[in-house]
């Protein structure tokens, strides 16, 4: 929604230009595409950085032996009550990434990519490293970054998207918590 | 509206488009305010590592109390002073109590610096990101149940579908 007063800009300056030079450029009046707005760009950066998420999030549940509470039992038998509290705990999470996913690309209403032909793959997460621990440690740290990345592009983006993205940033920040760093000690 | 990119810092002079800036930053600071004074009660019913930790949060409220409190006389605001005494959303009795305060009084911190984050000045709202993501950092050590959406409200999200 708000990304679109933006393109309309872009739109009405290329339209304007064409105008004037009409006279001399022939077929050349419609000129390129318009590149999409930062905005446009800073919002499909946050979807990318989402979808990326929720594949090493999935990857993290098979890794550490399925979904949680033994839905269907296609867990690893050895590891099934030691894993329990990380699986739900990533597969809590893993949630949240979704609602986060879901809300993101309702604000997006250009189609994806407008300005390049190319599509987009898909997301490939780092490969899952080797016991819960250090599982557990890589998504809290991955959690750090992102929550980083979606502050820094705060400026680019209209007022409610940056509501959004700050508080998508802050719900990152606290699944580092989650994830099992910095508890409080009960 | 359109994002100011003229890269004033945050303690620039008060021009009068910076009216919404100073309603906003009021905002924040009422509940850091009452954040400040809640923390006392929090600390008040627990003892070792959770007073400890209640001592802190109680002093990066205080910090964050200033810190706005100069960003609004520096915009030619006047700070509001703080209440003598706030009414709690609940009330304390036991530690575990004391824990919820806590979790509730980050939450509305959290949402108090919604208006922040969606000023124009990008140092604002940097700084308002900030703010909210130590407040859910906080709540979530407290054992605060996650959120999807920290400081949202309900009616902001759009039904995907």
């Amino acid at each position: 929604m708000r990304a679109e007063p933006t393109r309309r800009l872009v739109l009405a300056a290329a339209g304007a230009g064409s105008l004037t030079l009409a006279g001399c450029k022939g077929m050349a009046v419609l000129g390129p595409r318009p590149k999409p707005g930062v905005d446009v760009v800073s919002l499909e950066h946050a979807i990318a950085a989402e979808e990326t998420m929720i594949a090493r999030y999935q990857s993290a549940l098979t890794a550490l032996g399925g979904p949680p509470a033994g839905g269907g039992g296609a867990g690893k038998t050895g590891e099934t009550n030691a894993g329990a509290p990380a699986r739900a705990t990533v597969a809590r999470v893993l949630a949240e990434h979704r609602e986060h996913l879901a809300q993101l690309r309702a604000r997006l209403v250009l189609p994806p990519r407008l300005a390049t032909a190319s599509p987009r793959p898909g997301p490939t997460p780092p490969p899952t490293p080797a016991g819960r621990h250090r599982i557990l440690a890589e998504l809290a740290a991955a959690e750090a970054v992102a929550s980083d990345r979606l502050v820094g592009k705060l400026p680019d983006v209209p007022p409610a998207l940056a509501q959004l993205m700050a508080s998508i940033a802050a719900s990152e920040a606290a699944h580092v918590v989650l994830l099992g760093y910095g508890r409080l000690a009960p | 509206m359109s994002v100011n990119r003229t890269g004033r810092g945050l303690a620039s002079a008060g021009r009068p488009r910076s009216r919404p800036d100073i309603a906003a930053l009021e905002a924040a600071l009422a509940a850091e305010q009452a954040a400040s004074y809640g923390y006392g009660i929090v600390g008040s019913h627990l003892t070792g590592a959770p007073f400890a930790a209640a001592a802190a949060d109680c002093v990066a409220h205080e910090r964050a109390r200033d810190s706005l409190t100069g960003l609004i006389a520096a915009r030619g605001g006047r700070p509001r002073p703080a209440a003598a005494v706030y009414q709690m959303p609940i009330k304390v009795s036991t530690p575990e109590r004391a824990r919820s305060l806590a979790i509730l009084l980050e939450r509305q911190v959290t949402a108090a610096y919604l208006g922040l984050v969606a000023v124009s000045d990008p140092a604002l709202r940097t700084f308002a990101a900030d703010h909210m993501r130590a407040a859910a950092v906080r709540a979530a050590r407290w054992g605060g149940r996650p959120q999807a959406f920290p400081g949202l409200p309900r009616s902001s999200l759009r039904r995907s579908g």
